[in-house]
């Protein structure tokens, strides 16, 4: 039995339903369904999950994410991805002998880097591969929790900013977003606001009718 | 100022006319720091308190690391200018009593287990004293550990009940604190009223504890109700636009 709605706002503790499935930040105390965190409820044929409307971020295997080189250790670099672990990139992953070679040849201390994750352990520490230098441009700050909503489904949103503002980006995962191009300016401020409203209904037309009416000053 | 000049209770009403079962007035604001991960305030009667909530982040010293559980740290301080003489700044033996009890019944909503060898941090600072700040903080604290996105239990509410002049009154405010014969302060997890907190300074009967306690809780309850209502608005009252 559901005690909430499609879309409803839980806060954690709230009781959801009982005898219902569950999924990501829900947990049960015997029939019981209660909400871990707060954020807006999905049903879907009697089963329910929450999407949280804030949060940290935590290493999944496949996420692709941006990242700052911290430092060089014999044959691998630790890498920042934003989370509390321990992240790492092999040497192998772009020299056949990462001890013989100096490292600092690819990358060096402060590069920044696009990667996906290929592995998490028990403890959240994680590998990254498939590293991509990213030089110039700018990285922000978006909340992690929303990037699903500036990504879009099937990435349409970030599709319409790229495609508006002509601007490269490329988003992580992990809540870092790259920047590069002529309005580089322009995109912050879109994505800025795109975090902001998150939770609203019709986003995407706004952020059209926005895009088409600063541009349209523009020119 | 002694004892008798001031008179606690007249016709049934205290001193700043509330009736025995009610509680000062109460706003409760979220997310008021931008770089904090999560943050709240509360003006609680005079009581003014601030909450902040860093992490889960890298724990250090290294020793503390759990890798079965991540390790709450909670740190209540009271600001030099918040109370009547100045207060010397720094931890004493009240602030670091305060942040062990108020770690304490945090961790017991907190799913620690879902970031091992991290650390949450919770900084409560009080700005403005006025009886009640362990209540008023951890009441902030668990609003903004909801607001950080980390999961939860349940939220922790808390109120606090006392004895003034013989009367069980609920939600001291200073001058009853001070002159009064007991403080009560109460924490609970509003899903099953189970105590996370309770601590007590003074003397009562059995029977006088009995109904100071099912104040407290039922005081508790009311500010569940305000900090349930704040988490949500907070979400909800975007403004669209530029």
């Amino acid at each position: 039995m559901l005690y909430v709605q499609d879309g409803d706002l839980v806060i954690p503790g709230q009781l959801m339903g009982e005898k219902i499935r569950h999924d990501i930040n829900c947990f049960h105390e015997g029939d019981k369904v209660f909400s871990s965190v707060r954020g807006i409820v999905r049903v879907e044929d009697n089963r329910v999950r929450v999407i949280p409307s804030s949060g940290g971020y935590v290493p999944r295997e496949g996420d692709l994410v941006i990242g700052v080189i911290t430092n060089i250790l014999p044959g691998r670099w630790s890498v920042n991805i934003r989370s509390p672990y321990l992240c790492t990139l092999r040497g192998e992953e772009v020299t056949r002998d990462p001890l013989g070679v100096d490292l600092s040849r690819y990358f060096k201390i402060g590069d920044r880097i696009s990667a996906k994750i290929s592995m998490v352990d028990e403890v959240h520490s994680c590998q990254i591969t498939g590293p991509w230098k990213l030089e110039g441009g700018i990285i922000i700050d978006v909340d992690p929790k929303r990037i699903p909503r500036v990504v879009g489904r099937r990435r349409s949103m970030l599709n319409i900013i790229k495609e508006k503002t002509g601007c490269k980006i490329v988003v992580g995962q992990n809540g870092w977003i790259w920047i590069k191009d002529k309005q580089t300016e322009f995109a912050i401020k879109t994505i800025k606001r795109i975090e902001r409203e998150a939770q609203t209904q019709g986003l995407t037309d706004r952020i059209i009718k926005m895009l088409d009416k600063e541009l349209s000053i523009k020119l | 100022m002694a004892k008798e000049d001031i008179e606690l209770i007249k016709n049934g009403k205290r001193l700043d006319g509330r009736k025995f079962d009610e509680l000062r007035e109460i706003k409760i604001e979220v997310g008021v720091l931008s770089r904090a991960m999560g943050s709240a305030y509360i003006e609680w009667g005079k009581n003014k308190v601030i909450a902040a909530v860093y992490g889960p982040r890298e724990l250090h010293p290294k020793y503390l690391r759990d890798p079965r559980r991540a390790h709450l740290r909670c740190i209540y301080n009271l600001a030099p200018f918040s109370v009547e003489d100045r207060k010397r700044p720094g931890p004493d033996r009240r602030s670091v009593e305060i942040s062990k009890v108020s770690s304490d019944a945090l961790s017991s909503v907190v799913m620690l287990e879902k970031y091992p060898n991290t650390v949450i941090d919770i900084f409560i600072e009080i700005l403005q004293a006025d009886a009640g700040t362990r209540c008023a903080g951890l009441n902030a604290a668990s609003v903004a550990l909801a607001d950080a996105g980390i999961p939860m239990r349940d939220i922790v509410s808390s109120c606090a009940a006392g004895k003034v002049n013989g009367e069980i009154v609920l939600d001291l405010m200073k001058e009853e604190d001070n002159l009064g014969e007991c403080d009560l302060p109460v924490a609970i997890i509003p899903r099953k009223k189970e105590v996370v907190l309770l601590q007590m300074d003074g003397k009562l009967t059995r029977e006088e504890f009995k109904k100071a306690y099912e104040l407290a809780v039922d005081g508790a309850m009311r500010v569940y109700k305000m900090q349930k209502e704040a988490l949500i608005s907070s979400v909800n009252d975007v403004i669209i636009g530029e």
